[in-house]
């Protein structure tokens, strides 16, 4: 089994490379490939169970776009085939149509769903997020300058609970189309969520298997969940 | 003729809310500020200010960096305004200026260190033009508030008025190219014995060129980002150092500064740490270029002590009780301060408290933090155990298992005041407590526990 990150140089914000250790830990014989901006990436030749990608800067998000755009036709052709891939924060913006500044500057980005993302750099917007995931409660942490607008069509990844979806005034959080899977939650969305690393487990073929350190997992995810699901408690910093 | 009412106002109210707030023995380092800028929000425009402005900024040393400043320029008969006792926001630099101005608002100083936050920037930048900017290093800070180290540097590069001469780390790529167009010098400290190439720590946040984003290849690392590199692809390499630290002597406490003027001193270390050694070749250089001369310099520091608010030790029963700061929310203090904890000589114990219980009054924190910070360094051997606690104490637990540490030296309590009770206080070791900085009265109830078991433990 192969796990493919790519473009790590830059894509390496947040903890969030933590997620792919934490699958290598649960699939211990699986080969985890890094693939640099400057490197063909290995999706494109041979097999590989998940396609990673994680948050990166506002600077490294056009580098990652030049990089991934010569090989568009291959990754959708890909996503039709059922590749797995995750996407956490910000790379979930490289796949939609645009991204708006407040000056009304727009940046093409690949163009994969009809989203636009609106962005405002004065300011960040904090947040707890819980939300659904078919039977699963799923947690986790916001912190971003843009929000996602549109795409009516778009199928969503999460059903938001409390908190915000791909907007603030939407319940919708993230994208899933067949295997491919995005979302602005950052981080270890996979450690704070061992249900749902289960799902992944079998999506990338490693079949049912326990999450690593599962019952410290689940002891720091019920404890969580139940803060989150406090009605005093506040979700938006 | 309304605009310079309307100033006056906020002065005389200002300095009223201080005289009020001193009166009831309180700081008074904030409020007067907010309420000077709430009347005339451009009051940091309209007061007088010092002529030679010292700013200095950066995510970690401003504070120790701006101290040493402010008492190296006492020292040699200057007299200085400095924030050192407040804050370093608006209100903050607002409140500083406002206390060193008449009536009439006229400043009654002719030199000013103020210690700014990074985030601060646009606020204050506006408004004050610094003679000097000293930049001590951009590391990735808080998730929330500063996103990631090139975010604050554009913030202060798109801040900072051109006119402002620029002291920078040249060991350190993100924050030496601030502001391309403004004049600078450098500093640095040379290759040291335990430099690396390859990073070993988890946040690593320049790893390509960032002129032509090719292959970055460090000649020497010291940690995370900071070293010396160039690019393979381009002609990109780390600037020259103006004012240079050589020969490094943790043993006698000195190291030597040369700068390109030909000058070069022997200097004293405040501490034996990486960050204080960049502090003192950072004061050197902005001194240096206030046109003091290097022996008044290092006669100057000499004199002076580094408050260890951050870390200290004493003796209790049979062991010694190791205090350590560790800003909450913030990855690469952590790692500092477990790679430096982890490696003094000795046994130790460890727990581990560093929640932000501010943020778990009103919400919950956000974590994320945990996983860019270097935990590994906590599987070293020579630590026996590690107690988590507090309300995030099962998320530590769960790090630190895939950190590496093996789980029988691992215990759990949401209690804090439980926490000391689960160490073993073994003759000669360190019990070692990491905290955040937002709930010092539990921290220090917490230390006083200890002390009560370690005594409790050599009596029996």
């Amino acid at each position: 089994m192969t796990i493919e990150i790519l473009y790590p140089e830059v894509c390496n914000l947040y903890g969030d490379l933590m997620n792919i250790e934490y699958l290598r830990r649960a699939v211990p014989e699986a080969e985890v490939v890094k693939t640099s901006l400057k490197t063909r990436p290995a999706f494109l030749d041979r097999d590989v169970s998940l396609v990673y990608l994680s948050s990166m800067t506002e600077r490294a998000q056009i580098l990652v776009r030049d990089a991934m755009t010569p090989h568009l036709d291959a990754l959708k052709q890909k996503i039709e085939e059922g590749l797995p891939i995750l996407a956490t924060g910000n790379a979930m913006e490289l796949f939609i149509r645009e991204i708006q500044d407040e000056d009304g500057t727009k940046t093409p980005m690949l163009g994969l769903f009809d989203l636009q993302a609106k962005r405002t750099m004065e300011r960040r917007y904090n947040a707890l997020y819980l939300g659904r995931f078919e039977d699963m409660d799923i947690l986790g942490f916001k912190s971003q300058f843009s929000h996602a607008y549109g795409g009516e069509d778009v199928p969503a990844l999460f059903e938001t609970v409390r908190g915000a979806g791909r907007n603030p005034g939407e319940t919708r959080e993230g994208i899933r189309y067949k295997n491919f899977m995005a979302t602005y939650l950052l981080g270890p969305l996979l450690v704070l969520n061992p249900p749902f690393t289960r799902l992944m487990l079998r999506l990338i073929g490693a079949g049912d298997r326990p999450v690593p350190f599962e019952k410290a997992a689940m002891d720091a995810y019920t404890l969580r969940l139940d803060e989150f699901k406090d009605p005093k408690r506040g979700f938006t910093y | 003729m309304m605009r310079k009412i309307r100033f006056l106002l906020a002065l005389w109210l200002g300095k009223c809310a201080r005289l009020a707030l001193r009166a009831l023995r309180r700081n008074a380092t904030f409020f007067p500020g907010v309420v000077a800028l709430k009347i005339c929000p451009d009051f940091l425009g309209q007061v007088d200010k010092p002529e030679n402005i010292i700013a200095v900024t950066g995510t970690n040393g401003k504070t120790t960096v701006s101290n040493l400043i402010a008492d190296v320029l006492t020292d040699r008969g200057h007299r200085v305004l400095s924030n050192r006792l407040g804050s370093n926001v608006a209100a903050g630099i607002a409140t500083t200026l406002l206390y060193g101005s008449s009536l009439f608002g006229k400043t009654r100083y002719e030199t000013a260190v103020l210690e700014i936050d990074e985030r601060s920037s646009k606020r204050i930048y506006p408004y004050l033009t610094p003679k000097w900017l000293v930049v001590t290093n951009l590391f990735r800070d808080s998730v929330m508030r500063n996103a990631h180290p090139e975010y604050i540097a554009n913030f202060i590069s798109q801040a900072i008025p051109r006119k402002t001469k620029l002291v920078l780390n040249a060991d350190d790529l993100i924050s030496s190219r601030i502001a391309p167009e403004n004049d600078r010098v450098y500093f640095a400290v040379d290759r040291m014995e335990t430099d690396v190439v390859e990073c070993i720590n988890l946040i690593n946040d320049l790893q390509i060129c960032p002129t032509c984003s090719g292959e970055l290849q460090y000649d020497y690392r010291r940690y995370h980002h900071i070293g010396r590199a160039h690019c393979r692809d381009c002609d990109f390499k780390s600037p020259e150092a103006h004012y240079f630290a050589t020969d490094v002597d943790t043993t006698d406490m000195t190291m030597t500064v040369t700068d390109k003027q030909g000058g070069r001193v022997v200097y004293p270390l405040l501490s034996d740490s990486v960050f204080n050694i960049y502090n003192v070749v950072t004061v050197a250089a902005a001194m240096r270029e206030f046109g003091l001369t290097h022996e008044e310099i290092s006669e100057s520091l000499g004199k002076t002590k580094i408050v260890e608010t951050r870390f200290n030790a004493r003796q209790a029963g049979n062991v010694r009780v190791v205090m350590q700061m560790s800003k909450d929310k913030n990855a690469l203090a952590g790692s500092r301060a477990f790679d430096y904890v982890s490696q003094l000589p000795g046994e130790k114990e460890i727990i581990l408290m560093m929640n932000c219980l501010a943020d778990q009054k009103n919400w919950s924190e956000n974590t994320t933090w945990l996983y860019d910070c270097d935990f590994e360094f906590l599987a070293r051997e020579g630590i026996s155990r590690i107690v988590c606690t507090g309300p995030r104490a099962k998320d530590y637990y769960l790090r630190l298992l895939l950190a590496g540490v093996p789980e029988e030296r691992l215990r759990c309590t949401l209690s804090e005041l439980d926490a000391p009770e689960l160490l073993e206080y073994r003759p000669g070791e360190s019990v070692c407590l990491f905290y955040g900085t937002d709930a010092l009265d539990l921290v220090y109830k917490v230390q006083a526990k200890i002390v009560e078991c370690a005594e409790e433990a050599a009596a029996r």
